[in-house]
């Protein structure tokens, strides 16, 4: 029966999920380290947005947040709105910032102790990425993270973000 | 109050059923466990199987969210354990009504912390009501919530607190900013109180109150924060005052390549729960979670320092320690000493980061930890351990290689620990990693029933990217097993041989 259940359940999952769909991204509103007010409709406003959970102990997370620095420029241009989502619990909360800030991290950091915006984006690993675009639909989503992701991050932006490519995502 | 919460339900459902812009969500997780069961005398394999689907529906302002758990074990006790939480919450700025399953802190957790630790296994939810109104630059929360905390240690999921007890709690903060102009000050107030009724209880007036407040200062890069909690109570059964009281401060620097924090805590009898379980979980300064009684009697600090000169080079310097009080001491001895006759942790962390070229990073640090009285029957126990890393991005795969290598002195004996692993993987597609452990002796016999007669722990893991929302792990082999610990919770993790997969997905 449990082995019956468990073979089920794993068809049943795909057929959930379709990787090429376009979802709408939930809305939120929480505050970022420094007391202000971070909503996502106001972000989509200036541009897109990346969107990236972490948290202080998860060693993967950090290089991917590390392994992006290069490309802030290229975020720049391209108008994305950098957001991490840390994921730390209340009792972490004032490692947070002088962290984020001595890795000369330029994300606009958001508390999240309580999983209100994990669950809403369906966490189930760390660290999890979206790229949300201006019609508030989430067009790429990566669980985890391995050297070398973040090429294929930057290579997704440019098609979906860079004017000439694909215009799906604006 | 069931009345109410059976309408807003009801209409959260209805509201669902007939939109036609609902959007459903989801995640799932399923483990498939095959391990060897030492506490058998023959070799005999057992199995276990758990689930852990989540769905959501949102349609405008209402969200109605569903847990599906069941642990199945073939282990006949304690057996298996199952349930389905269910949320539904009304959220419109600047209102939001949620009844059902739900996790909240209060502050930094002296007074209330009930949390939801997924990696760590530790569910710490409340089930009931909660209300939250924003207004200006003010917060309130309402709460009402029977608590439930299932904990996985030993192999088994269990409900630790399988009680009666009834939570009642308020919580307001508001902040005032100062100042915008040059330096951002701003200063923050709260206040909160927190009630534990416990319904079985026979004694009179069987309850606990925990109240509190905090007060926190932004100077620009500078942020303080003060953190006071006090609990009255009632002795369980036998009746009369239980009073306790703890605090916390913290204070920490952030400019761009450099960041301090420092931590300072106090409890005496704050921590306020049962065998093994709390409703407020005081922080510990501890970096890898441990505490030692959970906010009875503890006092310690952390610092933390981590720079950044170059963009080339990270620095990370910590010192944290926790122990009981030792009223022989004044106060400062207290928080710097680590007697023999003290519980306590002492932890020391010094890491360097290096990135030599775009494609390479290399760690090498060193952690020493000192634990009195933590790891009973073992009354000290120092282990210190360097260790090495390296990555090296290829493009097309990448390679990690590491080292560590632990000395342990534990009461009369000394022996070491020592692990090589090795990672190969391709972008968005596999990392397979083997890693090899070895002890340089076999447990003293008192202990094998708790650690096992092992020596050494080979692990093969391939963790597979099936899409980029699901990923598959295989992991075959060995673990060592021992304390783990997430924010103050220890468990004892038991030695594992055999198999484990790990289907994880988001939809």
């Amino acid at each position: 029966m449990r082995k019956f259940a468990f073979i089920l359940l794993i068809p049943l999952i795909f057929a959930f999920a379709d990787e090429g769909e376009i979802i709408d991204a939930p809305d939120f509103t929480l505050e970022d380290v420094d007391g202000n007010t971070v909503c996502l409709d106001s972000l989509l406003v200036d541009g897109p947005v990346f969107m990236s959970f972490w948290a202080l102990w998860c060693k993967m997370c950090i290089k991917e947040l590390d392994a992006l620095k290069p490309y802030y420029a290229e975020f720049d241009s391209m108008g994305i709105n950098l957001l991490a989502i840390s994921g730390d619990k209340a009792r972490s909360v004032p490692q947070v910032k002088p962290f984020a800030q001595s890795h000369k991290w330029k994300y606009v950091i958001v508390m999240d102790p309580d999983d209100i915006l994990r669950d809403l984006y369906n966490v189930q690993a760390m660290p999890s990425s979206f790229i949300i675009n201006q019609d508030k639909q989430i067009v790429f989503t990566h669980m985890g993270y391995k050297p070398g992701d973040e090429e294929i991050l930057i290579e997704t932006m440019r098609e979906l973000f860079v004017e000439g490519n694909d215009e799906t995502g604006e | 109050m069931k009345l109410v919460s059976r309408v807003l339900l009801l209409l959260c459902v209805c509201g669902l059923l007939t939109a036609s812009d609902i959007r459903i969500s989801g995640a799932n997780k399923a483990e498939y466990w095959v391990f060897v069961d030492r506490r058998l005398d023959s070799l005999n394999y057992k199995e276990h199987l758990t689930e852990k689907l989540k769905l959501q529906g949102n349609y405008k302002e209402i969200t109605l969210k569903g847990v599906f758990f069941f642990w199945d074990p073939s282990i006949a006790v304690p057996g298996s354990l199952q349930y389905f939480d269910f949320t539904a919450q009304y959220k419109k700025d600047p209102v939001s009504i949620l009844y059902g399953t739900y996790y909240t802190t209060f502050g930094r957790g002296l007074c209330l912390n009930q949390f939801l630790d997924e990696d760590f296994n530790n569910d710490n939810a409340l089930f009931g009501l909660k209300a939250d109104f924003k207004f200006f630059n003010s917060r309130l929360t309402l709460l009402t919530g029977k608590p439930r905390n299932i904990f996985f240690e030993e192999l088994t999921y269990s409900i630790k607190n399988d009680t009666t007890d009834q939570i009642r709690g308020a919580n307001f903060e508001t902040k005032l900013p100062i100042s915008k102009k040059r330096v951002n000050i701003v200063t923050s107030f709260a206040g909160r109180y927190v009630r534990v009724n416990r319904v079985s209880d026979m004694t009179p007036q069987a309850f606990t109150e925990l109240f509190g407040g905090n007060i926190g200062l932004t100077i620009g890069p500078w942020e303080n924060y003060f953190e006071y909690g006090r609990q009255w109570g009632t002795q369980p059964v036998v009746g009369g005052r239980l009073k306790g009281e703890g605090f916390l401060f913290t204070t920490g620097l952030a400019i761009p390549g450099l960041g301090i924090s420092c931590q300072y805590i106090d409890y005496k009898d704050i921590g306020f729960g049962g065998p093994g379980y709390r409703y407020n979980e005081p922080p510990t300064p501890i970096k890898s979670g441990v505490s030692v009684n959970r906010g009875i009697d503890e006092i310690g600090y952390g610092t933390t320092i981590i720079a950044s000169p170059f963009d080339f080079i990270s620095l990370e310097l910590s010192n944290n320690k926790i122990s009981t009080h030792d009223a022989s001491m004044d106060i400062f001895e207290e928080l710097i000493k680590l007697d023999d006759d003290m519980d306590g942790v002492l932890e020391q962390i010094a890491k360097i980061t290096t990135h030599p070229s775009f494609d390479m990073e290399i760690t090498v640090g060193i952690e020493r930890v000192i634990k009195q009285g933590i790891e009973l029957p073992i009354q000290e126990k120092i282990e210190t351990k360097p260790y090495i890393d390296l990555t090296y991005d290829f493009g097309s795969f990448f390679i990690d290689v590491g080292y560590e290598h632990t000395f342990v002195s534990s009461d009369t004996s000394d022996y070491y620990d020592h692990a090589v692993s090795f990672s190969l993987g391709k972008p968005e597609m596999f990392v397979l990693s083997v890693r090899y452990e070895r002890r340089s002796r076999k447990p003293p016999d008192w202990l094998i029933p708790k650690l096992g007669e092992d020596t050494s722990w080979p692990m093969v893991e391939l963790s597979l990217d099936l899409t980029r929302r699901h990923n598959l792990r295989l992991r075959v082999g060995a673990e060592k097993g021992g304390l783990v610990c997430s924010g103050g919770v220890c468990r004892f993790e038991e030695p594992f041989r055999g198999v484990k997969l790990v289907l994880t997905s988001m939809f």
